[in-house]
C-alpha cells in the first residue's frame, strides 16, 4: 500500500553547531538508489522526523547542485527540535519531500540579486546563494544583507566570508544595537536601516527577503523606496504544517495552501492574500 | 445484514446508546439498528473512512538504525447502513481532499471497500439546512444505494453503483410504487451571498461580535462529516512505537501556532473565521463545491449554539441590513 506519510530513512553524516541554539545537519538517503535519484529545487522544504519525537518542517538549505547529501538547519525551540539537538553522526532520522514550490532561479537570470535575511532565516536564503554562485555567470551583481540580534546569533558565518570572495558579491553583516562584540567589524543596526544605508542599486534587481515578520514588515517599504517592484520581491512563508501535502488543513493563508502553492511568494501575491500568516 | 455480520464483515449503523443518544457505531447484532425516531446521529460516518486515530506505520530502534514497518488497511468489504444523505454526500467532498495530487491510500482503501446504504430523511429539525447548500433529503451523492421509505415498512430502492447493485441483487422486488419525495427544510440562506461576504470581510469586527461566545471545544469539527484536519504525532517508548494521524481542529489555539511563538490565528474569532472561510470559500475555490452538507451537526452539538448555520444566518442578517441602508 502506497503511504504518502512514510518518510525515507536518512543517515546523519554530520552535525554542526552554528550558534548557542542552532545546529545544521547533513543527511543522506540510506537507500542508494533514492540517494542517486533524489532531486529538488532550491526553496523547497522537507518534513524531517525524529522517531519518538515527531515531525518538523524545515527548508532544504543545501544547494540543489550538491548531489551527495542534503542539509537542514534548526533552532532548538520545541519537542522535536529538542530531540534533534541530541542527534549525532551515524544516527537515523526520517525525511519526506521535497515539497512546495521553489525560487524561480531561471527567471532571475540576467538580474542583479539582493538577498536579505535575519537570524535563523539564513538557511532558506543560503541554498539560493550557493545555487546562484555555482551558476555565477548567469546572474548580475549580488548583494547579501544578513543581520542577527548578536554576533553569536549569525549562522553560517564562515560561508559569509567565502561568498564575499566571489566576483561582484557584496556581503553586508549587521547585528542589532548592543549585539556587537569589541572586535565586530560589521554594521550595527536593524536590517531595514542597514538595507537603506547600503545604497544597493535597484535597477534590474530582484530581492529575496526572509526573516521574522517584524523584519519583513519594515524592510518592504525600504525596497519599495529603492524602486524594486512588488513582483520582484520574494519571500518564503513558514506557516505551521503537519502533512506537507495539502490535507491536514492548517498552513493555509486564506485560499492558498502554503505547503503546495507556497512557500515562495512574491510580495505582489502576498498583497492579494488575507493577513493569515 | 445478518449474513454480513456472520461473515464478520464490519457493518456500521445508527445505534441508540443507553443514555438515549443515537450514534453511528460498528454493529454486533442487527437488532441494534435504529432507523427512525431521530433526525441525525450525534457523530458522522466520516470515522469509518477517516478514523479518529490511525496508525501510519511502526518504527523500531535497532542501535543507531531505525526500522519502519508498514501497516495495511484491510480492504475486505464493509458497509455503512442507514447513513443520512447529508453524511453520504460528505464522501465525494472528502475524496477531493485526500486525492488532490498526493493520494491518501488509508482513506481510499476504506472508501473502495465500503458500501454506503443511505436512508432518505423524512424528518428534519431547526439545525438542518441541506437545501441551502444544494442538497435535498433524498440526495444521492456518495451513496451506493438510496432507500426511500414507502410508508408501509417497505422501501423504494435506488441502486446507484455497482457496489450497490451487488449488495441488493437478490433483495429487491419489482414494483410500480414510488416513494414520495420527502420535503426538506426551507432554504435558509444563499451561499453566493455568503461567499461574497467572506471575500469582502476578512478583517471585519463581525467575527468577534458573532463568535465571542465560542469555547473552542471543536465539537463542531469532530461531529462534522466534512471537517478533515488532522495532526501527526509519535506514540512510543525507548524501543519503538508508531506514528499516528489524529483528528485535529482549527478551533484549537495551538493548531496554527508557529515555533517562533507567532500565531496567525491567535484569537478564537480568527479561528471561527477560518472554519467558515474554509467551508464556503477556500474549499469552493479549490474544488468548486462547499465543505458543508448542511447536516446541522455543528449546531446540534455546540454548547453555545454557534454552528455554521448561526454564523451564516448572522451574515445574511447583516447583508440584508446593509442593502436596506443603501
Amino acid at each position: 500500500m502506497e503511504n504518502i506519510y512514510k518518510p525515507d530513512l536518512m543517515e546523519v553524516l554530520a552535525v554542526r553547531q552554528q550558534t548557542s541554539d542552532v545546529k545544521s545537519v547533513r543527511i543522506r538517503f540510506k537507500d542508494e538508489e533514492k540517494a542517486r535519484k533524489f532531486n529538488f529545487r532550491v526553496g523547497q522544504f522537507g518534513i524531517y522526523s525524529l522517531f519518538g519525537y515527531g515531525e518538523s518542517t524545515f527548508n532544504i538549505c543545501s544547494s540543489s547542485n550538491w548531489k551527495d547529501y542534503i542539509e537542514f538547519c534548526f533552532r532548538k525551540t520545541g519537542k522535536v527540535t529538542e530531540g534533534l539537538w541530541q542527534i549525532s553522526e551515524g544516527d537515523t532520522i526520517g525525511f519526506r519531500g521535497p515539497y512546495g514550490n521553489s525560487y524561480p532561479t531561471e527567471a532571475w537570470e540576467g538580474k542583479n540579486l539582493v538577498f536579505i535575511s535575519g537570524g535563523i532565516a539564513m538557511p532558506p536564503v543560503r541554498c539560493a546563494i550557493w545555487y546562484v554562485l555555482e551558476n555565477r555567470a548567469k546572474y548580475g551583481n549580488i548583494t547579501i544583507v544578513y543581520g542577527a540580534r548578536t554576533v553569536g546569533d549569525l549562522v553560517f558565518q564562515d560561508e559569509l566570508d567565502k561568498w564575499a570572495e566571489y566576483p561582484n558579491v557584496r556581503v553586508v553583516r549587521t547585528v542589532d544595537p548592543g549585539g556587537e562584540t569589541p572586535d565586530w567589524k560589521g554594521e550595527i543596526g536593524f536590517v531595514p536601516t542597514i538595507v537603506e544605508k547600503a545604497q544597493i542599486p535597484a535597477e534590474n534587481s530582484v530581492a529575496l527577503v526572509i526573516g521574522p515578520p517584524i523584519m519583513i514588515k519594515f524592510t518592504l517599504p525600504v525596497l519599495d523606496k529603492m524602486g524594486i517592484a512588488a513582483k520582484d520581491i520574494y519571500t518564503s512563508l513558514e506557516n505551521r504544517m503537519k502533512c506537507g501535502v495539502g490535507k491536514c488543513g492548517r498552513c493555509n493563508c486564506g485560499p492558498v495552501y502554503v505547503c503546495k502553492e507556497g512557500p515562495v511568494f512574491t510580495l505582489e501575491q502576498l498583497n492579494k492574500l488575507p493577513m493569515d500568516y | 445484514m445478518d449474513k454480513w455480520l456472520e461473515q464478520e464483515r464490519p457493518v456500521a449503523a445508527p445505534v441508540r446508546l443507553q443514555d438515549n443518544r443515537v450514534m453511528y457505531q460498528p454493529l454486533t447484532a442487527s437488532s441494534q439498528i435504529v432507523s427512525d425516531g431521530f433526525v441525525h446521529a450525534e457523530n458522522s460516518i466520516k470515522e469509518f473512512f477517516f478514523p479518529r486515530t490511525e496508525k501510519l506505520y511502526n518504527y523500531k530502534f535497532v542501535g543507531q538504525d531505525v526500522e519502519l514497518q508498514d501497516v495495511t488497511v484491510e480492504d475486505a468489504p464493509r458497509m455503512v447502513l442507514f447513513a443520512r444523505p447529508c453524511d453520504a454526500a460528505s464522501l465525494p467532498i472528502l475524496d477531493h481532499v485526500f486525492n488532490w495530487d498526493y493520494k491518501d491510500e488509508f482513506y481510499n482503501r476504506r472508501r473502495r471497500a465500503t458500501t454506503v446504504v443511505t436512508l432518505a430523511c423524512t424528518e428534519h429539525d431547526t439545525h438542518c439546512f441541506c437545501t441551502s447548500v444544494g442538497l435535498t433529503p433524498d440526495s444521492e451523492q456518495g451513496s451506493d444505494v438510496l432507500l426511500l421509505p414507502l410508508g408501509d415498512g417497505n422501501f423504494e430502492v435506488r441502486m446507484l453503483t455497482e457496489k450497490g447493485k451487488e449488495l441488493f441483487r437478490d433483495l429487491v422486488q419489482t414494483s410500480d410504487k414510488t416513494a414520495q419525495i420527502p420535503e426538506g427544510p426551507a432554504k435558509k440562506f444563499d451561499v453566493d451571498e455568503v461567499l461574497q461576504f467572506l471575500e469582502e470581510n476578512f478583517d471585519s469586527p463581525f467575527w468577534e461580535e458573532q463568535t465571542l461566545r465560542c469555547l473552542g471545544c471543536a465539537a463542531c469539527a469532530y461531529n462534522c462529516p466534512t471537517c478533515h484536519c488532522f495532526d501527526i504525532v509519535d506514540e512510543g517508548n525507548a524501543c519503538g512505537g508508531c506514528r499516528v494521524k489524529n483528528w485535529d481542529a482549527c478551533q484549537f489555539s495551538m493548531f496554527s501556532l508557529h515555533a517562533s511563538g507567532h500565531n496567525p490565528r491567535s484569537i478564537q474569532a480568527q479561528r471561527q473565521r477560518q472554519r467558515i472561510q474554509h467551508k464556503f470559500r477556500i474549499y469552493h475555490e479549490k474544488f468548486g463545491t462547499y465543505l458543508c452538507t448542511g447536516c446541522g451537526n455543528c449546531g446540534r452539538n455546540c454548547p453555545v449554539s454557534l454552528g455554521v448555520l448561526n454564523v451564516v444566518e448572522a451574515i445574511h442578517r447583516r447583508t440584508v441590513k446593509a442593502s436596506e441602508k443603501d
